[in-house]
């Protein structure tokens, strides 16, 4: 049956985290920033509702909740501060690569510790990107060296969050140079390992908030039980780890759009020009009109792609449906962030108001995980019913680097 | 409750049978209707029995939900429901859900503020249609007042126990073929929406003349007609609803109320033509644009045509958010508008890519003679009921405190 009502539990905790993001993240947003890290003590609150551990498999601490949770819940987060939701602790990317590509020992093994005590002091990372293409072939240019049952990682990887904050990372890496896409590997490395160094944190556009950077690897030994070999079909469980993430990012700029088009809604109320409220004019309520359409058709859309993959519809279907709630909402997200600016006026410019930092954080969501653009090649394989061609769907230097 | 898109078994089954019909049947003559430029009688002849049943099985249970004064659609069914038939006839014809007998937009009027006498003498007809096709209609738009609903100069004055009307009201879908029009007049055009009426005028009425029958660019197979009404006289018993129901502004709001509930119902009939298209140009893509091998430029071509899928498919969902709502007793105005807003707007522009995406090709009557039509049919789905415009007039209303007009 085709219904638009969440379930009382997820009613519950919708608000219980509408609550901490309007408490203890929104009126913290530019000290936060300022700090460039969010506060040990809001990190707690969130830890204690369980945020960042819900979607995990309950055999690993999670509460095993589905992807309609899920989203919800980013969504609340997102619409207090777009920043902590990239920020705060827990496996965050980690995690779901970890659901996707690894077994379940592995799973247990390096799960466990986010759901103990002082989780919120853990962030865990996936070190995804590069920052050059390799002219010559498909693929990166951090390798993976066999050596007896070990394997030798060599390279840099960038873009990567969380790479200050983590201790435990999954590293993508070629094993096989000349198999360009297919000779990709995913090998869980960690922090304190001889020859893993960080590079230096970046300073961003958006999302300052988040730890960003890069890591090097000098023959960094790790033993083969560490790599995460994705099941019977690597490529397509990689797929559905880059889609899934990719959804709860399209659900966080969903909240980062639905507060940005609040603030201006209540400004255009409020602001006067010519004698009436702003809003009063054809030109700015039209505009209103439009931002709260991309709204609703965002979160329909990120509710539609979730119920799908908690339906356990086809993958196709899935990755379809994931590709349009992810290409829709991070386009929204930037229009409502200019949009809220633009409807400010000279006032949006200045960073005492709000509206400046979500249009920011709104170019920068839409560079986390998958772009839009991405995005749209993965649903029109999807659409086709054709190989999803890696290249043209996972962020590479060839095409677009994201933040993972 | 949880959030969820499957359709429910009955759902299934309604849209499967649909599918059949529209790919075996619809879709073949379409063209066809297109090139006649008039309503598909026989078909729907044929049809009507089928309607007759449809209607008869699910009457009892519409009947219960409308003395609970819940929303029904079409032939008794939920919202939900007649939006799912709505996209798939759509698909199939681009004109023919607006050809479908019955009270059409008539309906919602008679329903929502006519007496009971009035729902029984102007609904009843429909009851058996295996005779004749059998039509109602609704008049509210003039050559001077389009948008601009407030501004009708039709004018009705009160004679005895009679009602004197005089005016004109143009593109008037079915108003010609219709047993009866649901007509929109004023009874003093300065008091503005205060002075709005609504009559039931049937056809052969002394003074109501049909004029003529539009050419349009698109959806030919609809009859779309001007009526004139020359001291056209009706009894008493035809105001909509009885005089006492205008004391308030309830004769404007009889318009705007169709408006909620039809506006998801025409988003979905957009966003059917706007599928059509897009699936078109879909399979051309596949079966041109060879995968074996690199194409050039084949990743701006994917790129386009995901951009229409997503905008459709986010229409959709609006769409249907808005015919839950309707049917969990929820306003849906705001919802209603955004629904025919993105459903209008995505089909224009799933028609305009579907052409690009297959070049010039695309436009050659000789070959993808249904491309050139959904082209021409799609554009009026941004203005009639209500432009985009309108749409987003609606829409601000309910999000602007104090918004009354501009």
């Amino acid at each position: 049956m085709i219904s638009f009502e969440p379930t009382e539990d997820d009613t519950l905790m919708q608000s219980s985290v509408a609550d901490l993001a309007q408490k203890a993240l929104r009126p913290k947003m530019r000290e936060h920033e300022k700090a460039r890290e969010i506060s040990a003590e809001a990190r707690e609150a969130a830890f204690e509702l369980g945020l960042g551990l819900l979607g995990l498999p309950e055999a690993v601490g999670g509460a095993g909740l589905g992807l309609r949770t899920a989203v919800a819940l980013e969504e609340e987060v997102a619409a207090g501060d777009p920043g902590a939701a990239f920020a705060l602790a827990g496996p965050s990317a980690f995690g779901t690569c970890l659901v996707e590509l690894g077994s379940t020992e592995q799973q247990e093994k390096y799960l466990a510790p986010f759901a103990g005590a002082g989780g919120h002091t853990r962030f865990g990372a996936v070190a995804f990107g590069e920052d050059k293409p390799v002219v010559e072939r498909a693929g990166f240019r951090t390798t993976a060296t066999k050596k007896g049952d070990a394997w030798i990682l060599r390279g840099k990887k960038s873009y990567v969050r969380n790479a200050g904050r983590a201790d435990v990372l999954v590293v993508f890496a070629q094993v096989d140079e000349s198999a360009g896409w297919d000779g990709l590997a995913a090998f869980v490395v960690k922090k304190d390992q001889p020859g893993v160094g960080v590079g230096e944190r970046e300073t961003t556009l958006g999302l300052d908030v988040a730890d960003v950077g890069s890591i090097v690897l000098e023959d960094v030994e790790v033993r083969d039980d560490a790599r995460l070999l994705g099941g019977d079909d690597f490529a397509s469980s990689l797929l559905r780890f880059f889609a899934k993430e990719a959804l709860l990012v399209a659900a966080r700029a969903t909240g980062l759009s639905r507060e940005a088009f609040e603030i201006a809604r209540e400004y255009v109320d409020t602001r006067k020009a010519f004698g009436k409220p702003i809003g009063h004019f054809q030109a700015v309520a039209f505009t209103v009109a439009d931002r709260a359409m991309d709204v609703e058709a965002s979160r329909s859309l990120v509710q539609r792609a979730a119920a799908a993959w908690d339906a356990g519809e086809p993958l196709a279907a899935c990755l379809l449906h994931t590709g349009h709630a992810v290409s829709f909402a991070l386009e929204a997200a930037m229009r409502n962030g200019d949009t809220a600016v633009q409807l400010h006026g000279g006032a949006g410019f200045m960073r005492d108001y709000p509206v400046e930092k979500l249009m920011r954080d709104a170019k920068q969501i839409q560079l986390c995980v998958l772009t839009s653009e991405q995005a749209d090649q993965l649903a029109a394989a999807a659409e086709l019913g054709q190989k999803v061609p890696l290249g043209l769907v996972l962020p590479t230097p060839e095409t677009q680097s994201t933040l993972v | 409750m949880t959030i969820e898109f499957s359709l429910s078994k009955k759902q299934e089954f309604l849209r499967d049978s649909i599918q059949n019909l529209t790919k075996f049947v619809i879709r073949p003559q379409s063209l066809a209707w297109d090139k006649a430029h008039g309503i598909p009688e026989t078909f729907l002849r044929q049809m009507a029995t089928l309607n007759t049943s449809m209607t008869s099985s699910t009457k009892k249970e519409s009947g219960e939900k409308e003395e609970r004064g819940e929303s029904t659609g079409n032939f008794g069914m939920k919202n939900l429901d007649t939006l799912l038939v709505t996209e798939e006839l759509a698909w199939g014809d681009a004109a023919l859900p607006l050809c479908m007998p019955g009270p059409g937009l008539g309906g919602p009027p008679v329903r929502g503020t006519g007496t009971p006498e009035q729902k029984k003498r102007y609904l009843g007809i429909f009851e058996d249609m295996s005779e004749s096709l059998k039509y109602g209609a609704y008049a509210l738009t003039e050559p001077g007042a389009g948008s601009d609903v407030a501004g009708i100069r039709t004018s009705c004055r009160k004679e005895g126990n009679d009602w004197v009307l005089n005016g004109r009201k143009c593109y008037i879908t079915n108003g010609a073929r219709a047993s009866w029009n649901v007509v929109f007049a004023t009874i003093d055009p300065s008091l503005g929406r205060a002075g709005h009426r609504a009559f039931v005028v049937e056809k052969g009425t002394n003074g109501f003349s049909v004029g003529r029958i539009e050419e349009k660019m698109g959806l030919r197979a609809s009859e779309t007609a001007e009526l004139v009404l020359e001291d056209c006289r009706v009894s008493e018993d035809c105001l909509l609803g009885g005089e006492a129901s205008y004391q308030s502004k309830e004769g404007f709001m009889t318009a705007m109320k169709t408006f909620d509930n039809t506006r998801p119902i025409v988003a979905a009939m957009a966003i059917g033509i706007g599928r059509a298209a897009y699936e078109y140009a879909r399979d051309f893509v596949k079966e041109n644009y060879a995968l074996t091998r690199h194409v050039p430029r084949v990743a701006a071509i994917y790129e386009r045509l995901a951009k229409v899928g997503r905008n459709l498919s986010a229409a959709r969902l609006v769409t249907w958010r808005a015919g839950w709502m309707a049917d969990h007793g929820i306003a849906n105005a705001k919802e209603a508008s955004m629904s025919k807003a993105l459903g209008g707007q995505a089909a224009i522009a799933a028609c305009i890519e579907a052409i690009e995406i297959c070049g010039v090709e695309g436009t050659l009557q000789k070959d993808h003679q249904l491309l050139e039509k959904w082209f021409r049919d799609i554009k009026v789905y941004d203005i009639f009921e209500g432009t985009g415009q309108i749409q987003r007039i609606v829409i601000s209303k309910r999000l602007i405190t104090n918004l009354k007009s501009f």
